[in-house]
Parts: structure tokens; sequence; C-alpha cells
């Protein structure tokens, strides 16, 4: 395992450690087993609440135990102390903490929040910051990101406030600390059309054209990294950004992008004898929009960057086959 | 011994009695007991045993490391000092104990120095400050987040003595200023500065250095060359970048430092960086070496190891194998005598040619220097590499800055180390230039002027980045100090070494009085050292690198093998703390509604859990 040092077990040792894990087996066996004859008599007390949070403790990843504690809870619901919500809370907030990628804890914690009463916004405030504090320790939890997308809809809904410009923002911060956030430049995707049809982006070219420098410093800075590619790939075909330029100008935009990429792929040759694979596909799709759309005269080099890549990239060479029989 | 201008010791900072640990029953119980140093904090010993495996003359980073790993490989061990205080040549001293070492360098009572001139402000001892508030290293080191030192720190559990801080700013001095290193992907990436192609050449660098052993073919080439040659054919990269590599990120003195070794270097930074934070390196607080030979010497001394400070060697006798001390007591020995140059008996004939020079300019001054630490830090490096100063310096000068929250100094002040390697009276000449352009930067850089002038940095409301005004330092070029810095303490001095700057450790020097072939080589008569080792002095290295690996190659040489070179396991007891630390029942009570202590709760071990 990374960084843990593998322990040679003394005979001592190991059987201690055996004993222990068999005492741990027969406390799950014994919760698992007392659990599901609850769960199938409908049976639901204080005390069976109880042992479904020691069984969570030991497995977050049993839904189904997730599921009969939520039914527990609804039945429940007159006799809960007035603190319950706030402990509920604090017990998946604990949960995440040992286990952020479960998904089933994420969905309790949303279910909790819509269930705690009143669902007031401070609630969901402090929600968005525990969301920001789980991405500054891994920010490229796609849970987490998901996450934030709800808490965030939640927060707008109630504030009728619009967030969009708060979330990018976010995401440039995100991948300026690092550019390999597949989450983050996504997540940037997905705010921009939103952003441009609701008129938030004051002046939409020069907008555009920082971006473009911000993308091709992105490639320039991590040729390697396909977050960045695919973001370029979306940024030059979304219709958001195409419907505000003028063909000169979307026809400039093209060329700053590849004559970028043809740098670094020259570069790459002399550096290492092989093409960027990550260039060559992107020259594909930047000529087939010179030509087939914007009716560039150019000389079609496309059928000779899909060889390349069916000799450097064989694992795919049917899917390159496939793109060179389609016009 | 207990002499009343000395700085505290680590033990009564860190007492035996106080547990530190608070994370669970178990581990409170199994912490080794540390008993007090004798000299620090006991009356030396009446009695030394009548034999033992090893004796350690000195108690340096190096004697005192391998005294540790000698100790709890099982060898009895007795390790003297014939100063009043731990550390020799690796010693935090005083301005009170500083004084009398100038004043014994220059009586040639320590050899191996030479050429010591101290001047010290009346603002020290007389008011303002004490002596005692001064933590003042002989050869100030930085270490590595990725390095042996510090495995082996955390694996005799040494660390659990000392108290670390980050350090994370690296500053270039070129044309008159500072610029501070880019060395992050995410630097890299943000700053607008940077040409589009040299952004991409440093990242292709930076993939590169960190498995360069494995890539053959790109550096192969290069074997003999110098490392600027390989950076700019092979990664294109500018006179800058080059420098940075060479200088701040790999810390050479020398354009000419071939490219393996290079890249070693460059590399030990790179993958130090991110391992326990954004920073690459750490340094102990309270002072450097000093404080880690302490620690390694009360690690030795759980092992049953026995200290004698104020005591020398006399002479050592390979026939009978007694060595004898200036109290006139004896001691038989089983293993081996080594010594450390300083250290070494009237009559000595078999000292290694120390014929390398360090030398040092090391001043305290009236100013915080909080400008070049980065956030919430206390320290910098800034290095000035050849040919950007005054006198025309042909090696590089390196300079650790140690502020007031390290505790080497009181408030409002700060340490400035200044280290080169250039021999002779233009040695001298390239750390003075090098104190004035640290001098000039300083006083302009915390000029009132300046504290208006925010942000060089504008970002717009997408993230874009624009750059609004010149680079600081540059702009401040004209400027001309209102007031002069004062110099607190001024200490100039050479040290000699037998370890080429910037080299790995000599092992040669282990060789002397070594049988050749199956003839015992002539021991010289007369002589007091006949059949002992000695250690190699520090070098200008400004990492640790160097001491553990002299310690290992002496360890080996004793033992036979470095196989139990501190082969500790003290983990079964984290097994459980593992356990424990999983479910924690008081948890609920440090659970607070606010996020941040809701969150903060064992940051560390969430945080690992992040990483996947």
């Amino acid at each position: 395992m990374h960084g843990i040092k593998r322990r040679e077990l003394t005979q001592e040792l190991l059987r201690k450690k055996r004993a222990r894990d068999a005492e741990k087996i027969t406390t799950y066996r014994t919760l698992t087993e007392r659990v599901l004859t609850s769960k199938a008599r409908g049976y639901y007390t204080p005390d069976e609440l109880e042992i479904t949070t020691r069984l969570l403790e030991l497995n977050p990843e049993f839904n189904a135990v997730w599921n009969y504690r939520r039914d527990a809870i609804l039945t429940l619901k007159e006799q809960l102390r007035s603190d319950f919500w706030v402990n509920e809370l604090k017990f998946t907030t604990r949960q995440l903490q040992a286990y952020p990628k479960v998904y089933w804890i994420w969905n309790h914690r949303l279910w909790c929040l819509n269930e705690y009463p009143g669902s007031p916004i401070e609630r969901w405030q402090l929600e968005l910051a525990l969301v920001n504090k789980l991405l500054s320790m891994d920010a490229r939890n796609f849970h987490s990101w998901h996450y934030r997308k709800i808490v965030v809809k939640r927060l707008e809904q109630m504030s009728r406030k619009n967030l969009n410009q708060q979330e990018l923002d976010y995401t440039t911060e995100k991948i300026n600390a690092n550019i390999s956030n597949f989450s983050a430049w996504h997540q940037r995707a997905s705010l921009l059309p939103k952003m441009f049809a609701m008129g938030q982006i004051p002046d939409e070219k020069s907008f555009i054209n920082r971006e473009l420098q911000y993308i091709i410093n992105a490639m320039f800075t991590d040729a390697e990294d396909q977050s960045v590619w695919y973001y370029i790939k979306w940024f030059v075909r979304s219709d958001c950004i195409v419907s505000k330029l003028n063909t000169e100008e979307y026809k400039n935009l093209l060329q700053q992008i590849k004559n970028g990429i043809l740098l670094i792929n020259e570069d790459e040759k002399d550096f290492s004898g092989k093409e960027n694979m990550w260039c060559l596909k992107l020259l594909c799709v930047l000529e087939t929009i010179q030509i087939a759309q914007l009716k560039l005269d150019i000389v079609p080099k496309r059928s000779e960057y899909l060889d390349k890549l069916i000799k450097f990239d064989p694992l795919r060479q049917n899917r390159y086959r496939y793109l060179a029989q389609r016009p | 011994m207990i002499n009343a201008e000395r700085r505290r010791s680590m033990a009564e900072r860190r007492p035996s009695t106080l547990n530190r640990s608070s994370f669970s029953a178990e581990r409170k119980s199994s912490i080794a007991v540390v008993p007090h140093l004798a000299g620090i904090e006991d009356p030396l010993p009446e009695t030394t045993p009548d034999t033992v495996d090893v004796v350690l003359v000195g108690t340096g980073l190096v004697e005192s490391i391998l005294a540790a790993a000698l100790s709890w490989q099982g060898s009895s061990v007795l390790q003297i000092d014939s100063n009043s205080y731990y550390g020799d040549t690796s010693a935090t001293l005083t301005i009170d104990q500083l004084k009398q070492w100038v004043q014994d360098v220059n009586k040639s009572n320590l050899k191996c120095y030479e050429n010591a001139k101290l001047h010290i402000s009346s603002n020290i001892g007389r008011g303002l400050y004490k002596s005692r508030e001064f933590g003042i290293d002989l050869s100030p080191k930085i270490l590595f987040a990725k390095s042996d030192l510090l495995s082996i720190l955390l694996k005799s559990r040494v660390h659990q003595y000392l108290e670390f801080q980050s350090l994370s700013n690296f500053h270039t001095y070129e044309n008159d200023s500072f610029e501070r290193l880019t060395n992050t992907k995410q630097e890299i990436f943000t700053n607008p500065s940077l040409p589009l192609m040299t952004k991409r050449n440093l990242m292709k660098f930076i993939k590169f250095v960190l498995n360069w052993e494995t890539q053959a073919e790109v550096w192969e080439m290069y074997r003999d060359k110098p490392v600027a040659a390989f950076l700019v054919d092979k990664f294109k990269l500018e006179k800058a970048q080059v420098y940075e590599l060479i200088f701040s990120i790999g810390l050479c003195y020398n354009i000419d430092v071939k490219t393996p070794e290079a890249l070693q270097r460059i590399r030990r930074y790179l993958t130090s960086f991110d391992v326990y934070g954004p920073f690459p390196v750490l340094y102990s607080k309270y002072g450097g070496p000093g404080e880690l030979s302490q620690g390694f010497c009360r690690s030795a001394a759980v092992a049953g190891a026995t200290y004698k400070l104020n005591e020398s060697l006399v002479s050592y006798d390979p026939d009978t194998k007694i060595a004898i001390f200036g109290d006139g007591s004896k001691v038989g020995v089983t293993e081996k005598v080594v010594i450390a140059p300083t250290q070494c008996p009237e009559n000595s004939r078999n000292v290694p040619k120390q014929k390398y020079e360090v030398q040092r300019l090391t001043c305290v001054v009236d100013k915080p220097c909080s400008e070049w630490f980065g956030e919430g830090e206390y320290s910098s490096v800034v290095v000035f590499p050849p040919n950007s100063l005054k006198s025309g310096n042909r090696q590089a000068v390196q300079a650790l800055i140690m502020g007031a929250g390290s505790d080497v100094c009181p408030t409002g002040t700060s340490v400035w180390y200044l280290t080169s390697t250039e021999s002779g009276p233009r040695g001298e000449m390239d750390l003075d230039a090098a104190l004035g352009a640290l001098e000039e930067s300083i006083m302009r850089e915390s000029s009132a002027d300046i504290e208006n002038d925010e942000g060089i940095m504008e970002v717009d409301n997408s993230g874009h980045m624009t750059l609004n005004s010149v680079k600081l330092g540059q702009s401040f070029k004209e400027y001309i100090p209102r007031e002069k810095l004062q110099i607190l303490v001024k200490l100039y001095f050479k040290q000699l070494t037998s370890t080429p700057p910037f080299e790995v450790v000599d092992s040669s020097i282990f060789d002397i009085n070594e049988p050749v072939g199956s003839e015992l080589k002539k021991l010289i008569p007369g002589a007091s050292d006949n059949g002992v080792l000695y250690t190699p002095l520090p070098s200008a290295e400004i990492s640790y690198d160097e001491a553990i690996t002299a310690a290992r190659m002496l360890f080996q040489k004793i033992v036979g093998s470095d196989d139990d070179f501190f082969d500790l396991d003290f983990d079964d007891e984290d097994e459980q703390i593992d356990e424990s630390a999983v479910v924690d029942d008081d948890e609920d009570d440090k659970m607070n509604m606010t996020l941040d202590v809701e969150m903060s709760v064992e940051p560390v071990d969430f945080a690992g859990e992040m990483e996947i």
C-alpha cells in the first residue's frame, strides 16, 4: 500500500490480530442478523435505530441498512429528541470523513437535510461550507462536485439569487490549483452556456478571447492532461461560444488553437520522437470544422493524422478506422 | 555543569515526564521513557564503564546519529565531548557561548576553524536583547521532506523530541531583485509572465526529472557534461530557468556541476514538495543540527549509551585497546574509537586532510524580514547565482534566513546565514557583497513606501490574470533607503572539511588506519590516534543528506554491514492506534456545530483517506 510499511507479523502478533478480527466478525454478524430480522418484521424502536448506527459504522456500504434506518426514523419521528437531526448530520459528517466516496452516505445526508425540520437556508449554507472543506481535501472527488451542484441549486431556489458567477470563480480557483481536475473543467463547461443564455457575461467577445488564452495556457502547461483537451474540444464546438462570433472571429479562434497544437506537437516530436496523440486528435476535430463547416480551402490532413493515430494508439485503431471512413 | 547563560535545552522544553500523546490510552503507556542527558539536566556520571564497544569523541551530528544507530543495534557506546555543550561543529550557541567559541578558534584551541571575526552590538547583553535569546548554528541546515534523515527521524522516533516548521520560499537573486521560484505546476500555470513555450519546457523537464534515472536515453550523452548544457540543449530552457533549477532548486554552488549530480539534487527538491504540505523543506525550531544532535544523543541514551561532557580523549592504544581520557580515567574498547577531527587528541598524526574551505558569514539584524517568508512561515532561502553579485562571484552564495518565529532570535530580529565555497579572500568578498545585496533589498522592501502597494497581480472576475505592475524589487531599483540596517551580530569564520563541496562524503577518509590487504598499515610511532576512525566535518551542503550518508558508512565500517542501521520497529503500538482512531467514542464531544471544528478533527487521517 502507498506509504504504509509492510510489517512482518510475528506468530504472537498474528494470533492477537486474528483474535481481534474474529471478535469483530462475530459482532458484525450479530448486528447484521438483528437488523435484517427487524427489517423483515417491520420492527422499529429507538434501540434498533442505535443498532443500525453501530452496523453502519462497521460497513457504510450496506444500503439496505440505510433504507431501514430511514424507515425507522420516519416511524419514530414524533418521539425523537430535539437534537436528533443535528446528531444525524454529525453522524454522516463523521462517516464522510472516513468514507468520502460512498454513495449511500451522501444520499442519506441529502435526505436528512430535506427532512430537517423547516430545512432552513442557514442549514444549506453550512452545507456549502462543508462541501468546500471536502473539496479542499480532495478537489477531484466527483461525489463532492455532484453534491455541490445540488446544494447550490437549493440555495438558489431559497435565496432567489443566482450563484453562477460564484460557481464559475470556484472552478477557476480549483483549476488554477490543479489543471488536471476533470470535475472542475466539466463544471465550467456546464456553467458557461447558462451564463451566456442569462446574459451574465457582460463583454462576450473579450470573455471568449480571455477564455481562449486561458485554455491555450493550459495546453502548454500540460499537453498530457486529457481534461484540458476535453474542455478544448467542448469549447470550439459549443454553441454558446460559436454563436457569439462572426465567421472571421471563429476562423481566427480555431487557427490560434491549431497553431498552438502544431507547435506543441512539433516540440514533442523533437523531444521524444513521438507525436502527441491528443494533438493529433484535436487537429482532426479542428480540421473537420474548418473544412466541413467553414468551407476553408486548406490541404486536408485528417486521414494522415488518423493513420498516425492507428499506428501510435493501436488499442483504439478500429475507432480511428471508423472515423477515417466517415467523411 | 549548569551554565546560567545557556539556552533551554531540548529536554527542558520537552521533559520526559510530560506525555505529549493524546491519541489513545494504549499509546500513553507505550512511550519510551526519555532519560535526561548527563551534563545538561543531570550531573556527570561519577564513573565511566570499564569497557565499551565504541567510544565516540564529539557530539556533532554525524557522531550523534552514529551513537544512536550503534546503541539501538546493541553496541555499548560511550560518547564524550570536550565542550560544555552538545553539538560540537553542529552546535547551536548563545551569543556568550559564541564569544567564547571565537576566542577558542583564534587561540587555535579549535582545530578546523580559522579566521573567526565577531562583532557584537552593544544592544546585546546590556538591555535590549539577552545573550540566550539567540541560538546561532555553526552549520545551519535544512531538511528535505523526502530524505533519508527524515525517515530515520521518524523510525527512531527522534522527531518526537523536536518541533519542525515548514520553509517554502526560495528566492533567486538576479538583476538586483529577488525572484520567487516558479516550480509547481500551479505556479507555472498561473504565472502570467512566463512565455507559453517556457511553461511547456519547464513542465516537460519536471516530469522527466522525477524519473530521470530510468530515462538514460535522454541524458546519457551528458553524463560527464555540465547540467547547464543539458538543460539548454535538451529542454531549451532559458537562462533564468536554468539558474533557478541549478542554484535554487538544486542548491548547487557551481555552474559546472555534472548532469547526474544536478538531476539528483533537483529531484530531491521536487519529490519533497507536497509530502507534508505545499513546501519542500522543513527545519527544526530553536536551532538546526544542534537540536538534532541532542535528539539523537537522547535517543542513544534511551538505548543505553553513556555521556560525558567536558571530557577529552588523550590517547588510544590500538594494541591494548585502551582509551585514556583527560580526567585520567580509562576504558577498554572492544570495537572502535571514532573521533571528530575537531576533538582529536594532542599528538594526532592521522587526521584526514581538511582541504576544502567553507566560508560563513552569520548576521543577526534588527529586521523581522517577514517580506521574504511564505505565509505563516519564518524562514526562507535566498540564492545568489555566480556573477550576480558586485564582487563578480564565481560560485553561488547561499543564504538561509531565519525569523524570530523559529525561536532562534528575539522578536523584531532575524538571523542571516550566508555560505560560500569560494576559498581565500575572494570568499569573504563574495559574502560581503551578498550581505550588501540582502541589506539593500530588505531596506527597500520593508520601507513604508511599499506597504501601500497592494498586489501586483490582478485577477478579474472570471479568473483571468493580468500583470498590473512590474515585479517587486525591480520597481524600486532606484530607491535609496533613508535608514541603515542595524547589524546586531556579525560573525565571519572559515571552516575546513574533508568533504568536497556538494559531493558525497569521500569514503577514503575512513580507510586511514585500516589494514591494506593482509598487512596492517604501519602505525605512526608516538601518535596518539593510531587505529581510530575520523568522521567528516560538515561541508557547505545546506541539507542533512551528507550527515546521514557519513553516519551510515561509519556504521558499516564498525558493525560490518548497514543492515541494522536504525532497523527499529516501534510500530506495534501504531496498529492499536489505527483501530482506536477509527471509531473514537469521545468524538461526539469534540464535534462542534461550527464546521471548521467539525471537519478539523484529525485532519491528517482524513486527508490520508481522501487521497485515492
